[in-house]
């Protein structure tokens, strides 16, 4: 069995004075969903993943990050989307939350957008209640329904246990 | 120097210094009660730990100066006069510290001037507070009394206890003063635990760091590199030491308490106890400490509630009148145990029983076969006191399930032992700390697990060799020597995927465990290492996980989740007492009556086969050269006698080496069925459509979308004895009513089995077309959950239809309704259907008592 590291992509300074307001546009299968570029820590590829058994559907299993051991989530699986076996090599976003570190696995990581208060619109109603919990807001960038993620539903596992 | 009077000076100093200048304070802003409460507050700190360390001349400074403080504290005026008291009580506290620092000793000057002034401010205070209604002030010193022990003001009978703390005392005072005196101040500090964790920490990640390194570079022959790696590994392992020393703490700190509580329960209780500590300086992880400080004090507690007798009695057994109480710390193996152990009356076992009885812990006869040690251990169920009064001490029945629970929690166990008349000894055994533990690695279908090794007892090799997993009543057994262990496989208690690719032979290793009082044994796949792992606990997502601990990373970067023994004690099943297991058992019967626990297995070139797992007592595995041919019939030893074995379909051949046989015990004559292989167990409904034509098959059933065939036992049991011994005798003609098929054929199997000849109807309507083709059966069977008209219905009308045969009422479960319905409708007997002895009795019973009246009905009718 050989152990694989993960990978850093790109460390993210917690306060870069640019990124206060700023959001990651990050895709899953054809789902766009902003990210504050604040709730970001790192961006890296995963090595091996431990599976843990008896967990919740959604977490992946756990992985070594720099020495610390985060609990990787797949948003696909998340969000209840065809999913592949998550293994070495994916992409995926280091965020705190609940004291917990956390990697959120992603197809792809876009750039960063800047939204502004009078872009957001009301929630679509006919969203299904399965979804409509993670998303925290929606806005109208570009032509484009962007919803934001909502990070506490994300990782609040409580009701799948 | 005596560690916790090094503790004290250095608090007490801070906590002089602190009160003198509130006690400044207080003068100028008098209005201040929260200032005052403070002062009062810490001056009673001081005495109160004063009182543990016998200081007792600091301890009648500080009380008197206490009383002063508690007066002012009351609503007394702060004159000047009663501040300077204050002050110069302050300044004698410190001259007496100094000394003490120096010495080691209070010195034996004499402070009744300060101690007569203080008093003398207290009067006045007092005299000044007449005029008011005293508001709390009256129990409020005979609080401080209490607390503050001094010998002169207490009741007689504390007084006993109270000089019991100097022999201990005495030993380490001694020795404190040999040593170098000066300068203590400089040689504590005191750190914030936060930074203390904060160090650990990162000590932790310096480890794992290096065991990353060490595990790169164990292949590289690079000469430049391997030098100082091999200085910065001992180095890391020298500072991990160190940071782990400066979390321990000597265990004397829980110890400390103790002759306070001690003293208090004597005076509460009536009793005269002395306690004696013993390796207070054991040393131990400082949140190890905390946590078993509790447990501790609730152990002490009880044996000097429980194991204590009055003194009287004491006496009247030739004991001294003073019991004792001894607390022992010691370190052995990587390990701290604490001995907890009385010279009174030892555990009362006929209490135990009668309570266990009482609580529906254990039968009468299950008590009979239990050793003493059993039957002691009771006392860890939940809700279990056998104190016939409440105290405010013990005797809620809270506890001792929660003492075993904490330490267990935490690694540890408990042990127990008694001696009527003689006293008893609890054992706590403690790992030396939570942060790093020594584990074994083990793999389970491709995945590590960290499988921490206080727990573990012995690996041993299992299928094959002398070890043998065995199924019993369908959960998995392994006898080790003497003992019967349970057993369950890793990969099934997580149901853990199969890999990709399977590696080696699976399950070859089976790690026994011990938790608390259960042993049990687990199998995996290969121990691949062992190592130390710093233990993380789990992350909030997935900390709900029982069978798990926490994680950690080995030395090659990868995680591994960390096993929970006490989770996996549980997985097993092992936590639920006999009884709830039983009456569940029942329910289950009861509500799924058509889910059913079947072996599913491979026999010769068909289908695959089925058969309920209660048909089958045990299975073996035979080697080949212990199966031999005599007469046309396979035999092989089995337990002392010879067991015929029959292949469970006729293309079934005896392989070379290990081949699986299930036992099946009808009565007393057990044979073995020969089969390919094992594939599951389930608990499966059945959907049985009966086919029948090949022998040996009862039916065919649609098992998950797959054709499996139902074997028909009753078969293999006439297959199995050879006409001399089969003692058939088909005299007794049955009918049995039962609209399930599978029932139909299970029951029709046994009762062939055991000599009698059946007829099967499915209905009510069939049934009286049965009996009026034929009228001859001795006894009838209906089930009374049939659809067509309840069974008893079917019973009126069989006697309406002038049958005479006795009936005999089949329900899933026998309860006293079906009893008594089974009555109302004149029927002889309720019986459960899977109480297949009973079942066999009744049906003999009511063959031969109404053999005679039947020929007699018969007589008549012809």
């Amino acid at each position: 069995m050989s152990f694989e590291a993960s990978r850093i992509v790109s460390d993210m300074p917690q306060n870069a004075a640019n990124a206060l307001d700023g959001y990651f546009s990050i895709k899953v299968a054809d789902d766009l969903f902003g990210l504050p570029v604040t709730r970001v820590q790192t961006i890296f590829r995963i090595g091996s993943v431990t599976r843990a058994p008896g967990g919740p559907r959604d977490i992946v299993g756990l992985v070594n990050l720099r020495g610390k051991i985060v609990t990787a989530v797949s948003l696909r699986r998340r969000l209840g989307l065809p999913y592949e076996e998550a293994g070495s090599g994916c992409l995926a976003i280091g965020i705190e939350h609940g004291g917990e570190a956390f990697a959120l696995l992603v197809d792809e990581i876009g750039d960063v957008l800047s939204l502004a208060p009078d872009t957001a619109i009301a929630p679509p109603p006919h969203i299904v209640r399965g979804r409509a919990k993670f998303a925290a807001a929606y806005h109208r960038v570009a032509g484009r329904i962007l919803p934001l993620l909502n990070i506490d539903a994300v990782f609040d596992f409580s009701g799948d246990r | 120097m005596d560690e916790m009077l090094k503790e004290f000076l250095a608090e007490s100093a801070e906590q002089i210094d602190a009160a003198s200048t509130q006690i400044v304070a207080f003068e100028r802003h008098p209005e201040d009660a929260g200032l005052i409460a403070s002062i009062f507050r810490l001056v009673h700190t001081i005495k109160g730990t004063c009182g543990f360390l016998g200081l007792n001349r600091l301890q009648k400074l500080t009380h008197a100066a206490e009383n002063l403080i508690g007066a002012l504290r009351e609503g007394a005026k702060a004159t000047p006069e009663v501040v300077s008291a204050v002050l110069a009580a302050v300044d004698r506290v410190k001259a007496v510290l100094a000394e003490l620092e120096e010495t080691g000793q209070e010195g034996d000057s004499d402070d009744s001037d300060m101690i007569a002034l203080l008093e003398r401010e207290v009067s006045r205070c007092k005299g000044e507070l007449a005029d008011e209604p005293e508001p709390a002030a009256a129990p409020e010193p005979a609080s401080i009394a209490a607390i503050a022990a001094l010998p002169t003001s207490e009741a007689p009978a504390a007084a006993a206890p109270a000089p019991e703390p100097a022999p201990a005392r005495g030993a380490a005072a001694p020795a404190g003063a040999a040593e170098p005196a000066h300068g203590k101040r400089a040689e504590t500090i005191r750190i914030n635990l936060i930074t203390l964790e904060r160090i650990m920490q990162l000590v932790s990640e310096l480890v794992l760091t290096r065991n990353q390194l060490l595990e790169i570079t164990r292949h590289k022959e690079d000469e430049t590199l391997k030098s100082p790696l091999q200085r910065l590994s001992t180095m890391t392992s020298d500072l991990q030491d160190a940071v782990m020393r400066a979390r321990m703490q000597p265990v004397e700190r829980v110890f400390a308490n103790l002759p306070r509580m001690i003293r208090d329960l004597a005076t509460d209780l009536n009793k005269k106890i002395n306690l004696v500590t013993d390796g207070g300086d054991t040393e131990l992880d400082r949140q190890l400490i905390e946590l078993i400080r509790d447990p501790l004090t609730h152990l002490v507690r009880n044996c000097a509630d429980h194991g204590i007798e009055p003194p009287e009695e004491r006496v009247r057994l030739g004991k001294p009148a003073a019991g004792t109480v001894r607390v022992a710390a010691s370190h052995e193996a990587g390990q701290i145990t604490i001995e907890i152990s009385d010279d009174g009356r030892g555990l009362n076992k006929a209490r135990i029983q009668e309570k266990a009885l009482a609580l529906g812990l254990a039968t009468p006869q299950q008590l009979g076969r239990m050793s003493d040690e059993e039957i002691y251990r009771f006392i860890f169920s939940p809700g279990f006191s056998t104190a016939e009064k409440v105290t405010n001490v013990s005797g809620r029945g809270v506890g001792m399930d929660v003492v075993r629970e904490n330490i267990q929690a935490i690694g540890g166990s408990v042990a127990l032992s008694s001696t009527p008349g003689h006293g008893s000894c609890f054992a706590l055994k403690i790992p030396l700390t939570l942060a790093i533990a020594p584990a074994l690695i083990v793999e389970a279908r491709g995945q590590r697990f960290a499988l921490p090794q206080h727990s573990v007892v012995e690996a041993v090799g299992v299928n094959g060799g002398e070890h043998r997993i065995e199924f019993v009543q369908g959960s998995k057994i392994l006898q080790l020597r003497e003992a019967v262990l349970p057993i369950g496989s890793l990969a099934e208690l997580l149901t853990l995927d199969l890999p990709e690719e399977s590696c080696g032979e699976p399950e070859q290793l089976a790690v026994i465990m011990r938790v608390g009082a259960h042993s049990f044994g687990i199998t995996v796949d290969a121990v691949t290492d062992v190592q130390e792992i710093v233990v993380k606990p789990m992350g909030g997502s997935l900390q709900h996980l029982a069978a798990f601990s926490g994680h950690t990373i080995l030395g090659d970067g990868s995680v591994v989740l960390i096993l929970d023994p006490n989770g996996l004690r549980e997985a097993l099943g092992l936590e639920q007492s006999r009884e709830t297991a039983a009456s569940e058992a029942d329910v289950a019967r009861v509500g799924g009556a058509d889910k059913m626990r079947l072996i599913y297995f491979q026999a010769g070139a068909g289908v695959d086969k089925i058969l309920p797992l209660s048909n089958v007592a045990r299975i073996e595995t035979v080697s080949s050269d212990k199966i031999e041919q005599s007469n046309g019939m396979m035999l092989t030893q089995h337990q002392g006698r010879l067991m015929p074995i029959v292949p469970a379909a006729p293309d079934v051949m005896v392989k070379e080496g290990d081949n699986t046989v299930f036992v099946i015990s009808p009565d007393d004559k057990p044979f073995g069925l020969l089969v390919d292989a094992i594939l599951d167990i389930v608990d499966e409904k059945l959907d049985i459509e009966i086919a029948g034509e090949a022998p040996g098959i009862v039916g065919v059933a649609n098992f998950n979308g797959v054709v499996v065939e139902l074997l028909d036992i009753a078969y293999f049991i006439d297959m199995s004895r050879t006409p001399a011994s089969a003692d058939v005798k088909r005299e007794s003609r049955l009918l049995l009513v039962d609209d399930a098929a599978f029932f139909r054929d299970m029951l029709s199997a046994t009762l062939q089995a055991s000599g009698f000849e059946v007829v099967k109807a499915e209905s009510g309507a069939q049934a009286l077309a049965r009996v009026a083709q034929n009228a001859r059966f001795d006894a009838i069977l209906i089930d009374v959950e049939l659809p067509d008209g309840a069974g008893y219905e079917l019973a009126a009308r069989l006697r309406e239809a002038g049958c005479r045969a006795p009936m005999i009422a089949l329900a899933p479960f026998a309860s006293r309704e079906v009893t008594r319905a089974a009555e109302a409708a004149g029927m002889a007997a309720a019986v459960g259907k899977f109480q297949r002895n009973q079942l066999l009795d009744l049906i003999r019973a009511c063959v031969g008592d109404d053999a005679g009246e039947f020929a007699f009905a018969s007589g008549v009718a012809a």
